[in-house]
């Protein structure tokens, strides 16, 4: 039983964030058809933001006071909507007629750029990041110490893709899916397509900076191209395993992976084996096992 | 001046210019590692390999259509097989290129076959998965990688010389070109680049559209595994943290940037990202004005990225767009020839799975 309820702690604790990432992942893809690879230093960019809130300056220390916490994530959301905003006018709009391929290795382009921005006003060491509640409690059978913070990310994650589900409901969400499905349709119908694809890139930004300033909480840290480096690429591969062209899918599929690579490394644990690898064994086998069998994610649809 | 068949003809001196041009370019070329100072003989090696990486990379990217995120693993399976052939199996040095050119096929192979039932990013995504299981696992299994601790691959007496290694390298890049020359000139290469354009389409020619992608994989595995083995002789040694994902990334990036679906413009690209670090830290030593001083140890990541945005925002085709007249000229062709915009090619990546 304790095996059962570790690995599942474990497992959400990752794949929130994952699923977070994933969602803003999936947002970009429904809306323009376009594999973000920035979505996770959009987070941590923002993160940065809310940092300089929380220490009134570059180089001083974060205060641990909640209120300006809410103040920082407020600012560090807006920045995050206004570089998403940013990236879509500057360069992706730029490369519409370009192929794909063209605007992904674009976005991978912009990841390195912001990361390394970072490194030039941050410098490359780790600062201390607060989190939203602190503490943890218990949990009797497990004998596994759930944070609040986790339970904080779960359900910002349960909010956010609620709102998202009733977003698609409204008239603004119905032109974001007609501006995906078929823009030149949509356009006829008096769809402003542009605007729907700003108003996508702006989310995406706003949903990665959420990403981020929990995501900097996790390690109580936040450092350089952090969101990339330990999000991103999992996130990825959630959004895809889960059905990048559904909002709910997505956020699915990062959980998945993060129960995945937590279920990999208790096996593991347990019975004291020496593979190298495990999560990565485990999260190719699940892809794999998943895709061949319904190759457009576990909850997408074929379009 | 236009021959008979419509077809354009240079004329006598125009093909003496032509001859000139690229006479000087071989002798240029084959003078580098004479007139560069003997430190960085081995990043020219290090280019020649990113050169057949890249045009590894073309053959999915740019003549297939297939976004790999996961050469690395190719390259680490080549470097290794290469190491584990001459140190572990003491086999003589050119048995490791066999040896890496089979065993990059077998994985190159391996992942063709999920290419087969996904497309587009869904397939980008599993390369990506790939690429970590080959680093996080396969490349830490000690018995054929050597762990942590690495895996020799020693050259032979007659390449010790690190300049000869490079013009030993030199001649691989010729031979890949022109393999590659040969491959989109055949009948395969025509079926492969009609993938590209439309899959449909293609099997209504009555294309084995799996025949012709596995090809594709298995072109591109025996290229990367050759430049893996290449890489493994640079530093004689190989480790599994050479191969992480980033360098996925860098290998995608040089292909667009150089142009995919042009074997000229992904070469350059190629040389272009293996020597741009060298390039700015040596331009940020040598000279004390405006530009130059800009660059510091921190500031390199963020100059390339500026330069890469602008590259591909002022030209989506790459390289091979920026030299379309020049490249033209080159191939015995007009200056300005009647397609005056090359458009960029390649990737499938936002097909709609």
């Amino acid at each position: 039983m304790g095996f059962v309820f570790r690995t599942i702690v474990f497992g959400l604790q990752a794949g929130a964030i994952y699923a977070l990432v994933a969602l803003g992942i999936a947002l970009v893809y429904k809306a323009t058809g376009i594999l973000n690879f920035a979505q996770g230093e959009f987070g941590t960019v923002a993160a940065y933001v809310g940092f300089m809130v929380l220490a009134g300056g570059v180089s001083a220390e974060a205060t641990d006071s909640k209120g300006r916490l809410v103040l920082a994530t407020i600012v560090a959301v807006l920045v995050g909507a206004v570089l998403g905003v940013l990236v879509n006018v500057v360069v992706i709009r730029r490369l519409a007629s370009a192929s794909p391929v063209t605007s992904l290795v674009a976005t991978a382009a912009v990841t390195t750029l912001l990361a390394s921005v970072q490194v030039i006003i941050f410098e490359a060491r780790a600062r201390r990041f607060p989190r939203y509640v602190d503490g943890g409690f218990e949990l009797p059978i497990a004998n596994v110490n759930v944070s609040w913070h986790t339970i904080a990310i779960l359900v910002v994650l349960g909010g956010v893709a609620a709102s998202l589900a009733v977003f698609f409901r409204t008239p603004y969400g119905i032109a974001l899916l007609a501006t995906a499905q078929e823009p030149f349709a949509a356009e006829l119908q008096g769809v402003p397509v542009g605007l729907m694809r700003t108003i996508a890139w702006a989310g995406a930004g706003a949903l990665g900076a959420l990403g981020g300033m929990l995501g900097a909480g996790v390690f109580a840290n936040l450092q350089p191209g952090l969101m990339t480096g330990s999000f991103l690429i999992p996130a990825f591969t959630g959004a895809v395993l889960g059905g990048i062209g559904s909002l709910v899918g997505s956020a699915v599929g990062g959980l998945v992976v993060g129960l995945t690579v937590a279920l990999a490394n208790q096996v593991v644990r347990t019975l004291d084996l020496d593979i190298p690898g495990p999560p990565q064994i485990a999260v190719l086998a699940v892809l794999l096992g998943v895709l061949l069998v319904r190759p457009s994610g576990l909850l997408g649809n074929r379009v | 001046m236009l021959a008979s068949s419509g077809r354009f003809v240079p004329s006598p001196q125009g093909r003496i210019a032509r001859f000139g041009v690229l006479g000087l370019l071989i002798v240029l070329v084959l003078a580098m590692p004479q007139l560069i100072p003997e430190v960085y003989t081995n990043i020219l090696s290090r280019a020649a390999v990113y050169a057949v990486v890249a045009l590894s990379m073309n053959i999915l990217v740019g003549y297939t259509g297939q976004v790999s995120l996961g050469h690395s693993a190719f390259l680490g399976v080549g470097a290794f097989a290469s190491g584990y052939t001459i140190t572990e199996l003491h086999l003589p040095f050119l048995f490791g290129f066999l040896v890496a050119a089979l065993t990059g096929a077998l994985a190159a192979v391996l992942l063709g076959l999920v290419a087969l039932r996904l497309a587009g990013l869904y397939l980008a995504l599993v390369t990506i998965a790939y690429g970590q299981f080959a680093q996080e696992t396969i490349f830490n299994i000690r018995e054929i990688t050597g762990g942590g601790a690495g895996m020799g691959a020693a050259r032979p007496e007659l390449l010790r010389d690190n300049a000869r290694y490079a013009y030993f390298c030199f001649l691989i890049v010729a031979l890949v070109l022109a393999f590659d020359w040969r491959l989109t000139a055949t009948r395969a290469g025509r079926a492969i680049q009609a993938l590209r354009d439309d899959e449909r389409v293609a099997a209504s020619w009555g294309i084995d559209i799996a025949r012709y992608k596995l090809l594709a994989f298995v072109a591109s595995g025996v290229l990367c595994g050759i430049a893996g083995a290449m890489f493994a002789s640079i530093e004689e040694i190989v480790s599994p943290q050479d191969f992480g994902f980033s360098l996925s990334l860098t290998f995608l990036l040089m292909t667009v940037v150089g142009g995919a679906g042009n074997r000229w413009g992904v070469a350059q690209g190629g040389i272009l990202f293996a020597v741009l670090p060298t390039l700015l830290e040596r331009a940020h030593e040598n000279f004390h004005v405006f530009p130059f001083t800009l660059i510091r140890a921190t500031w390199e990541p963020a100059i390339a990225a500026v330069l890469l945005l602008l590259t591909l925002i002022f030209y989506p085709g790459g390289i091979a767009q920026q030299q379309a007249h020049l490249l033209r000229w080159l191939s015995f062709g007009p200056f300005k020839g009647e397609h005056h915009d090359e458009k960029p090619r390649g990737g499938a990546v936002g097909a709609r799975p």
